[in-house]
């Protein structure tokens, strides 16, 4: 027979290294003779949109588009320390230190153009960079940003080890088979505080694939070591989600401001797989009554708990 | 050393290459077309999927020789001055994040469309339910290949 059952858990999570450690982003923003803007940042991008998020933040404070703007992020000799693409912090630590350093730029800038327009054309660009060169303005201009954050105190649980904080919810619904103790996840609703979305057709990219990491976790995945050595090291004895296993997946996004964050931006690399398997989990026990403890939750897990309840 | 003669791509080769040579490393290394991917080198990824004669392939688990005659589909054979109607869609619905599995899945799709055009979204899962993608969830490039089958009807 084949049960129901809907589960729900939620996370919260810090941006950044956190409890202490130093955390910093840099980046460089230039004006050259060829009416571009070079922006310079060591940002990491292996499928989070790093780079996209960058641009935005260059563009929408420079007021100056996309195109005009060209955008480093490769060699590390070339550009300065922007920290690593980990800890959820590229959007909301290195976006703040693109914020500053067009900020510092754009004040140059708007002594010469204070349209409200946004600069589409070379030529503005070009001609922005004569005035600089004749009033002797600064060409590069350095932004820089370090995250609050400070040691707890194991004695008295005090500190400020994260600065700011994500939020999430999943709910999922799953279908056991108490037959052959197989777990299907049929739905997932994931709703996000990450502040503002700084791109939402990404951080739903994000947030999708999260859960599938997630569901991974929760029904599937099992490193099995034996004496110090992985013993089902390839594809076909560790199993990860196929298109066949995915749920539905519903993403949503409360855009709290953060203060602190750029245009409001908080973290969401980390936090969007945490609260999947624990609602799954939480799911299966309200589909058949077990508890289960034990991560993942496999055809055999789930027979021996029915089992033992004496189902 | 073996004589194997090949259509790549709607291009015809002739290489002589050992007798245990991969197709995979055929194209890679023979060949300099980079855009098939190896992954697991075991065929269970599916990162190095390409089409010989209409029906998907993981290239790391076929000698090159074996394919003597045949008509080989890569990636970089679907496209000409434009892209694909199926590479447009990945790139619209934002299908691709790291996009190491995006070769394989784009080709898996362009196998299930060209075979059959009213596929079904069930069927476009069991079709690419051989490559695994670790970042998107699999759901948005589902999305990709649903907007890819309008495209194709379109036209």
């Amino acid at each position: 027979m084949k049960k129901r059952g809907i589960g729900y858990a939620a996370t919260f999570y810090g941006t950044g290294y956190g409890n202490g450690f130093p955390d910093e982003s840099r980046a460089t923003v230039e004006i050259n003779a060829n009416g571009e803007i070079i922006l310079s940042v060591e940002v990491s991008d292996v499928g989070s949109g790093g780079i996209s998020v960058m641009w935005q933040i260059a563009s929408e404070t420079l007021n100056i588009d996309r195109n005009l703007i060209k955008l480093q992020y490769d060699n590390t000799s070339k550009m300065l320390d922007s920290g690593t693409a980990a800890a959820s912090r590229q959007t909301y630590n290195t976006g703040n230190a693109v914020l500053d350093a067009c900020k510092k730029i754009k004040i140059n800038i708007d002594k010469y153009y204070n349209k409200v327009e946004i600069i589409k054309n070379k030529k503005v660009l070009t001609e922005l960079y004569q005035k600089f060169i004749s009033d002797n303005q600064e060409l590069k201009y350095e932004g820089y940003f370090k995250a609050t954050t400070s040691q707890v105190d194991l004695e008295t649980g005090i500190g400020e080890p994260y600065w700011p904080y994500t939020f999430g919810i999943n709910r999922a619904i799953v279908e056991v088979d108490c037959e052959t103790g197989k777990v299907d996840v049929i739905d997932v609703v994931a709703v996000y505080d990450a502040g503002k979305i700084v791109n939402p057709v990404l951080a739903e990219g994000q947030i999708i694939g999260g859960v599938s990491m997630g569901m991974g976790y929760a029904i599937m995945e099992e490193v099995n070591v034996l004496k110090g050595s992985i013993k089902n090291c390839n594809y076909s004895d560790y199993i990860i989600p196929t298109s066949k296993d995915m749920p539905k997946v519903t993403t949503y996004f409360v855009e709290a401001n953060e203060a602190s964050g750029p245009y409001g931006a908080k973290g969401l690399g980390e936090p969007a797989m945490l609260p999947t398997a624990p609602a799954i989990l939480n799911a299966i026990y309200d589909a058949i009554g077990v508890r289960l403890t034990e991560f993942p939750a496999t055809c055999d897990r789930i027979l021996l708990e029915l089992k033992n309840k004496g189902v | 050393m073996i004589k194997v003669t090949m259509t790549v791509n709607g291009k015809l080769y002739t290489r002589e290459i050992p007798p245990m040579m991969r197709l995979l490393d055929f194209i890679r290394d023979e060949l300099k077309l980079k855009g098939t991917k190896e992954g697991c080198g075991e065929g269970e990824c599916g990162a190095c999927t390409v089409i010989i004669d209409g029906d998907i392939y993981n290239s790391c688990m076929v000698l090159a020789t074996s394919c003597e005659g045949k008509r080989i589909t890569t990636i970089e054979g679907i496209s000409g001055a434009e892209l694909h109607p199926i590479q447009e869609a990945f790139l619209e619905v934002n299908a691709v994040q790291c996009g190491y599995c995006t070769p394989g899945m784009i080709l898996s799709a362009k196998a299930l469309l060209d075979k059959n055009i009213n596929a079904t979204e069930k069927e476009m899962k069991e079709a690419i339910s051989g490559n695994l993608c670790r970042c998107t969830g699999y759901q948005k490039i589902i999305e990709a290949v649903k907007l890819a089958q309008k495209k194709l009807k379109k036209r």
